[in-house]
């Protein structure tokens, strides 16, 4: 087999190829125009542009698009390639929505281990006072890396269990747009490269970017901008195609209030991701374009009689928060639809209240749209809106509560089993409670206002972070894992891995809080020891260092289990879902036949009850 | 992980119960529901952009010709309208008359998008002496943030018009099956619909301000 | 003549759209403000999207088209 006909090495050839046309065409452009030919901003944003285009044009993502355009017909292909191994498919343009969730898992999965290394390095340093390793600036840009490789990880890791899960959970062939889907993958990888090339010349602001350091700081920030952008890009179509999917290819009989609860999840989430991301792709483009051209739209600039007739920066905290707060519930949502999809399954009891739980997914998105100034508390704008954003934000408590509610009506008087999946649900509870409980403190304007910008908001934002997405997460993984491979995890490194984790990120996320309360500040390469944090520090450093090593045990365990696990049945789990009636590994047509619906989503241990029936091969 | 085994039977089953007639008009469903779903997002962007006039110039604007304003928009107007009557030709069968409505609307799109570049961007001195530059004050900013996106979009729908135009030559659809004329036009007037909102909002609302540099 | 698919109904609302963007034109000679403006373009924009975009067709479980 040759190297070339793998899709992804195609896609490198074609980025690297794009860069180095689209900065030959910024240096011409110079020249044509009579300026200096070499401009490192300009020729980097050319060559980047460039980039990302030809690394989705190499790898195919858009060929049958292109067909169309010139009216060749192009039927849809099944199964893997014909003349390829059957792993290639990973590495390659595929239009099954179960390789491409799978896609997005492992590249999320991946980024978040890039992540946290990252994390670990500066962690490290944070463990004394004192610069012992990183100097300020490859700290700055270890820590804003941090920021957004995780962000990105937790978006593809979203993207992921959707993908993979909302067809299968509707009883649907494939998404509504497979090759959208496709695009919407791919156009990450060139993007996460980017961002990752952004390390060469660092970039010092933190994930926010606020201008105007954010306008003067290396070059670094230009691939940032346009790599989020991408990223986003990716959100806004993936999030099309599953509403699309969702609200149209449901099977007979599966009206909105039976669709499994993660579908809820997926759809609220799916909502904000279409809307909200289209204004930080805005916001980064506005800064992208001041920092090339000069467009003043967040640097004041004054006139001679000292009038402002440039920008203004509180402009961009606006436009970012009122991404970034949603982008938040972004995050979590998901994974509290994973918790109460699972809590019934190892309850064996039905989920209380499906109706609140589907319907906070939707408030929670809404009432999302209207907090984003709780993050500026401090920024200097109008004073009136800081009651406004508090109380909208308190607001946010109701629906999270109606959740937190349910799940413990769904486990009151069950029979509870503890495999892993339902260790991890139980863990993410127990940490996303952490990071609740310590929501209202920094909604407060008057809290906020000394808890601003200190590690207190660090420990809550990992806590509803860890509680809200990473655990369930895994919870996710460990808990499909037969339905994606066919084999069995081990149990007992599952359980090491739960038992190890756990503790540590409550131990980490409380000592956060407490160096903050002491006074530490969030995003500084050194600290006054006389504050008194050090053997705080210390304890955060370590279970820091706890954590990552049960990450590494997970991967460990995923990938020795896909060869030596046990088989594990279509139905481990003897859940009502319709993906586990099927065998696993899933086949490439999930579904031989048609469901239908013929009666509710979660009644375990209700005697004759029946949530979906296959139908036989005329009962179209 | 191989974790999606082939199974090349159930194929058959699945596919030819769906294939026809019901499948074109499922699929067309969901791309409807796609194509406003994109619209819907891209609101969000030309909101974002319109929220930003409104933050940085508050009740003012710059000083922008008036009459090349109500020309340019007037011809935005007119190519929805001759692009809704190149529909409506194709929903009647009528491919010359399609033929003829599409081109024209083309053509409005790019005297539309000369109007711009030459009056609001002044990109041809030679012919429009323009005042403002994207670099020089907020106004300048604003002005080609708003009209560069909404330009970005008018070029777009006029690639897509010559598309469909090309397709519909060869004889790609049917008076029943036009998806790819009907998306082209309803992408045509939301670009339209944009520019209802942009042309007020840059031409209209607030007082004129003479800015010193 | 002005069936909902004629070409007819077409010109009649490119007419409407015509004399309201003159009317805008004014208004904004006149200063009226923004509030107003915007509610003369939302009308536009209604009809565009309702003749032109036939937005109807999204719950309409019309045929092909």
């Amino acid at each position: 087999m040759q190297l070339t006909s793998l899709g992804l090495v195609r896609g490198l050839i074609g980025y690297f190829a794009g860069l180095v046309i689209g900065m030959a065409t910024v240096v011409i452009f110079r020249l044509v125009l009579g300026m200096p030919a070499w401009d490192e901003e300009a020729v980097w944003v050319g060559g980047i542009i460039f980039a990302i285009i030809g690394f989705v044009l190499a790898i195919g993502a858009m060929s049958d698009w292109l067909k169309w355009t010139r009216g060749i017909e192009t039927p849809m292909h099944h199964g893997p390639p014909a003349d390829k191994p059957a792993w290639t498919r990973y590495f390659a343009v595929d239009y099954n929505h179960k390789v491409i969730g799978i896609q997005y898992g492992v590249t999320g999965l991946l980024l978040l281990i890039i992540g946290g290394s990252l994390a670990l390095v500066f962690r490290a340093e944070l463990a004394d006072s004192g610069i012992s390793f990183l100097q300020a600036g490859t700290y700055n840009t270890f820590l804003s890396m941090h920021g957004w490789v995780a962000l990105a990880a937790i978006l593809l890791g979203v993207g992921g269990m959707a993908n993979y899960l909302v067809p299968l959970m509707i009883g649907a062939e494939d998404m509504a747009f497979p090759r959208l889907n496709a695009f919407a993958y791919w156009i990450n990888v060139p993007a996460i490269i980017t961002l990752i090339i952004s390390m060469l010349y660092g970039w010092d602001s933190g994930w926010t970017a606020y201008p105007p350091l954010s306008l003067r700081g290396p070059v670094g920030y230009q691939m940032v901008f346009f790599a989020i952008f991408t990223i986003g890009l990716s959100s806004i179509l993936g999030s099309l195609n599953l509403i699309v999917t969702m609200l149209m290819m449901r099977p007979k009989g599966m009206t909105l209030f039976r669709m499994p609860i993660f579908c809820w999840a997926i759809l609220a989430t799916s909502l904000i991701q279409l809307t909200a991301t289209q204004l930080i792709g805005q916001a980064f483009l506005m800064l992208s374009f001041e920092r090339t051209l000069g467009m003043p739209f967040f640097n004041p600039l004054y006139n001679a009689a000292g009038e402002n007739i440039g920008g203004q920066p509180l402009l961009f905290q606006h436009l970012f928060w009122f991404y970034s707060h949603p982008a938040v519930y972004i995050f979590v949502l998901p994974g509290l639809g994973i918790i109460s999809e699972l809590l019934p399954v190892f309850a064996r009891k039905p989920l209380f209240g499906y109706r609140w739980i589907a319907l906070s997914s939707l408030a929670i998105a809404l009432v999302g749209f209207l907090v984003w100034g709780h993050h500026m508390f401090t920024s200097g704008y109008g004073e009136y809106l800081r009651v406004i954003f508090m109380i909208s934000t308190l607001l946010v408590a109701v629906p999270t509560g109606v959740k937190f509610f349910s799940w413990l009506g769904t486990l009151w008087g069950g029979r509870l089993s503890f495999q892993t999946p339902m260790l991890f649900t139980l863990g993410a509870i127990s940490v996303f409670l952490i990071g609740g409980l310590s929501g209202p403190i920094l909604a407060t304007t008057a809290t906020d206002l000394f808890l601003h910008d200190t590690y207190f908001v660090v420990g809550h934002f990992h806590a509803t972070i860890f509680g809200g997405f990473v655990f369930p997460f895994f919870a996710a993984i460990y808990y499909w894992y037969p339905k994606m491979t066919g084999r069995m995890y081990n149990e007992t490194l599952g359980k090491l891995h739960f038992w190890l984790m756990t503790p540590g990120f409550w131990l980490m996320s409380l000592a956060q809080m407490t160096a903050g309360t002491m006074g530490m500040r969030r995003r500084i390469a050194d600290y006054d020891p006389a504050l008194g944090v050090e053997p705080v520090h210390l304890l955060v450093t370590i279970a820091g260092f706890v954590i990552a090593f049960s990450i590494l045990l997970m991967i460990y365990n995923l990938f020795t289990s896909a060869e030596i696990g046990a088989i594990a049945g279509n139905n481990p789990w003897r859940s009502r879902s319709p993906e586990w009636q099927i065998p696993s590994p899933v086949p490439e047509h999930s579904y031989a036949r048609p469901i239908s619906v013929v009666g509710e989503p979660y009644d375990y241990g209700l005697a004759g009850s029946q949530y979906i029936a296959m139908s036989g091969a005329g009962d179209d | 992980m191989a974790a999606v085994t082939t199974s090349a039977q159930a194929a058959a089953v699945h596919h030819d119960a769906h294939a026809g007639h019901d499948n074109y008009a499922a699929q067309l469903r969901m791309n409807r529901l796609g194509l406003w779903l994109f619209f819907i997002s891209e609101a969000f962007l030309f909101g974002g952009l319109l929220a930003t006039r409104f933050y940085l110039w508050g009740d003012t604007r710059p000083e922008l010709d008036q009459e090349i304003g109500l020309i340019v928009t007037s011809v935005l107007l007119i190519s929805s309208v001759s692009m809704r009557l190149a529909e409506t030709a194709m929903e009647r069968g009528n491919r010359k008359a399609f033929s003829f409505f599409i081109l024209l609307t083309a053509l409005f799109g790019l005297i539309f998008l000369g109007g711009v570049m030459i009056f609001e961007w002044g990109l041809f001195p030679a012919i429009y002496e323009g005042h403002l530059t994207p670099w020089g004050d907020k106004y300048g900013a604003v002005v080609f943030a708003m009209t560069g996106m909404h330009a970005l979009h008018v070029v777009s729908g006029i690639v897509f018009i010559f598309i469909v135009w090309n397709l519909a030559r060869k004889g790609s659809f049917s008076k029943e099956r036009h998806w790819g004329v009907e998306s082209c036009a309803i992408y045509w007037h939301y670009v339209d619909v944009v520019w209802i909102f942009f042309y007020p909002a840059l031409y209209l609302i607030g007082t004129a301000a003479h800015v010193t540099h | 003549m002005f069936n909902r698919d004629g070409y007819g109904i077409v010109v009649l609302i490119g007419i409407i759209l015509a004399i309201l963007t003159i009317i805008e034109y004014f208004m904004g000679l006149y200063h009226v403000g923004a509030t107003l403006l915007m509610l003369v373009a939302a009308l536009k924009a209604i009809l565009v999207i309702y003749f032109f975009m036939h937005v109807s067709r999204l719950w309409t479980a019309e045929g092909e088209h």
